[in-house]
């Protein structure tokens, strides 16, 4: 549960980065996430954005919903896109062509953008440790084109690429762990967090827009399309996969692992898969494999969180 | 519409705007710390000082409470109100010499060693918490306490502060990050307020989820709304 969870909403910003008007499904909790995040970072932003559905929903010709600096580029690049966008900058404010000003550069890209077709872009991004904060919005397939499976896609999870049938029961690898692979950069600052939890959100955003160096940050956006779940269920289902523990919120600031939303007890992970029609072909062995993966890398986690905060 | 300049830019706001909300809305870079776009101006971290020229006659205030005229120039960055600004801050990092946020004033100003004899406060007294409470979230159960050098916020006569609902509100808002929460499975506490609050469990899951007496605050304060729906956790509502 987030303690904060009443009355701080109304002192999150009013101004709109995101606006509204944009072509996103009923119930998408990634637009959700986009806005939260530019209502964190204000005004003084610069977004490369990969192709995605956030790049497709905002920004059909002549529209555009951003009211900060765009830019869209291809699918493997938001992160070098962003680290040249700052060296640039940094460049101009150095030879005085611009005044000097403190500037966000915020990369975006979906999980396949991040964890698939992304990933040596935003490696390299990290270890150059240019200033900058890459927002990977995992919604745990490509949903734009269709559903099809990435490497982010959950076990047991029916996809247009990954179909459950008599034999093979839908995504058959773990979901891939991105904060995780972004933390092994040792770079100062990486978290998860989750549109369901907004106050957390944005004072995660704010933290890492305030670190100087590299930030990675992990959200999962609820998609109800993709998901087969009703529009109404995306803020509960992502709540539900915070307390199952399927996705802990937590950041890494400087190598020490934190909690930022404790779960006192763990609810069963059928809570979270039984309302998706992408799970609904699992039985009981599949989600007792699940249930079992899950405690195990929650209690990994638990340990690194002790491990790293004791002295 | 009322038209003014700042830093030779002409600018429009609406009738009611304070100089500071226009000038952060268009981009210009003022430091603050005590003011919120959710709250009044209060004007007591004198960080956002200009220079305000009104007919014949300029001065030295802050932009945060200071309404905007048709045809006042504003200036944010003259000599003297660099000067100012550095002063305020090297009154606040004597005062708060760990807070992270002045740290970073200072460095941005490039303020270095106080001259005043430091002091290890945390709170900068902005009063940002105060009014929240009062403002946003209603029991007012904070307020400042002393005056002069021993002014300081806290709960009405320094006991348990009866009306808090332990929201959290003025943790989130505090820009020194010295209102503390801890929350397990039984209790939630302001540190800073001393005020420790008996959480309640779901009538239907069985687990924590938000103090009783602020769900008793909200059962008071709401209407229309099912007896036993503050009785439930937000998953089984």
């Amino acid at each position: 549960m987030e303690p904060t969870n009443v009355y701080a909403y109304k002192l999150v910003s009013r101004k709109e980065y995101f606006s509204p008007g944009h072509r996103a499904c009923q119930g998408c909790a990634e637009a959700l996430a986009v806005r939260l995040v530019g209502k964190a970072l204000g005004r003084d932003t610069i977004a490369a954005s990969a192709t995605g559905c956030m790049e497709v929903v905002s920004t059909p010709l002549p529209f555009t919903n951003w009211n900060v600096p765009w830019i869209h580029v291809a699918f493997e690049n938001a992160a070098a896109v962003a680290s040249g966008a700052e060296a640039g900058m940094k460049a101009l404010m150095r030879k005085g062509r611009l005044p000097k000003k403190k500037i966000t550069f915020l990369a975006m890209a979906g999980d396949g953008g991040t964890s698939d077709i992304g990933i040596q872009a935003l490696s390299g991004a990290l270890e150059r440790g240019h200033d900058f904060i890459y927002v990977c919005y995992d919604n745990e397939a490509y949903m734009n084109t269709g559903i099809q499976r990435s490497s982010s896609t959950p076990f047991g999870a029916s996809t247009t690429t990954s179909p459950a049938g008599k034999v093979v029961p839908g995504q058959v690898t773990w979901k891939k762990n991105m904060p995780e692979i972004a933390a092994a950069h040792d770079i100062p600052y990486v978290a998860t967090a989750c549109p369901s939890y907004p106050i957390d959100l944005v004072q995660k955003v704010k933290k890492a827009a305030r670190i100087k160096g590299p930030a990675y940050i992990h959200i999962l956006s609820v998609c109800p399309t993709g998901w087969r779940l009703p529009p109404e269920l995306s803020i509960k289902a992502g709540r539900l996969a915070v307390e199952t523990g399927i996705f802990p919120l937590y950041e890494v600031e400087d190598g020490r692992y934190k909690f930022t939303v404790e779960v006192g007890i763990l609810r069963p992970v059928s809570d979270y898969l039984k309302i998706q029609g992408r799970f609904r072909h699992l039985d009981e062995g599949m989600t007792g494999k699940i249930q079992k993966r899950v405690k195990e890398e929650y209690e990994r986690l638990k340990k690194k969180v002790k491990m790293t905060q004791g002295d | 519409m009322i038209t003014f300049t700042i830093d030779g830019y002409e600018v429009q706001a609406e009738a009611g705007q304070n100089v500071l909300e226009v000038a952060l809305d268009k981009g210009f870079d003022i430091p603050h710390l005590c003011y919120h776009e959710a709250l009044k101006p209060y004007g007591a971290c004198r960080l956002c000082v200009a220079e305000v020229t009104s007919g014949k006659r300029t001065r030295l205030t802050t932009s945060c409470n200071y309404p905007v005229i048709e045809g006042i120039s504003v200036q944010t960055s003259t000599e003297k109100v660099i000067r100012a600004r550095k002063m305020v801050i090297e009154l606040l990092l004597a005062r708060c010499p760990d807070a992270p946020i002045v740290k970073d004033l200072a460095r941005e100003y490039s303020v270095g060693r106080p001259r005043f004899t430091a002091d290890n406060d945390d709170c900068i007294l902005c009063g940002l918490c105060e009014r929240v409470c009062r403002e946003v979230v209603g029991p007012d159960a904070i307020t400042f306490l002393g005056r002069g050098s021993s002014r300081k916020v806290g709960p009405p006569l320094e006991i348990n502060p009866k009306t808090c609902i332990a929201c959290g509100a003025c943790v989130y808002i505090c820009p020194t990050d010295c209102i503390k929460l801890k929350e397990n499975e039984k209790e939630r506490t302001i540190v800073r307020w001393g005020r420790t609050l008996p959480m309640k469990t779901c009538v239907v899951c069985g687990r924590s989820f938000a103090p009783w007496f602020q769900l008793e605050y909200f059962r008071k304060i709401t209407e229309g709304i099912p007896k036993d729906f503050w009785d439930k956790c937000l998953d089984c509502r």
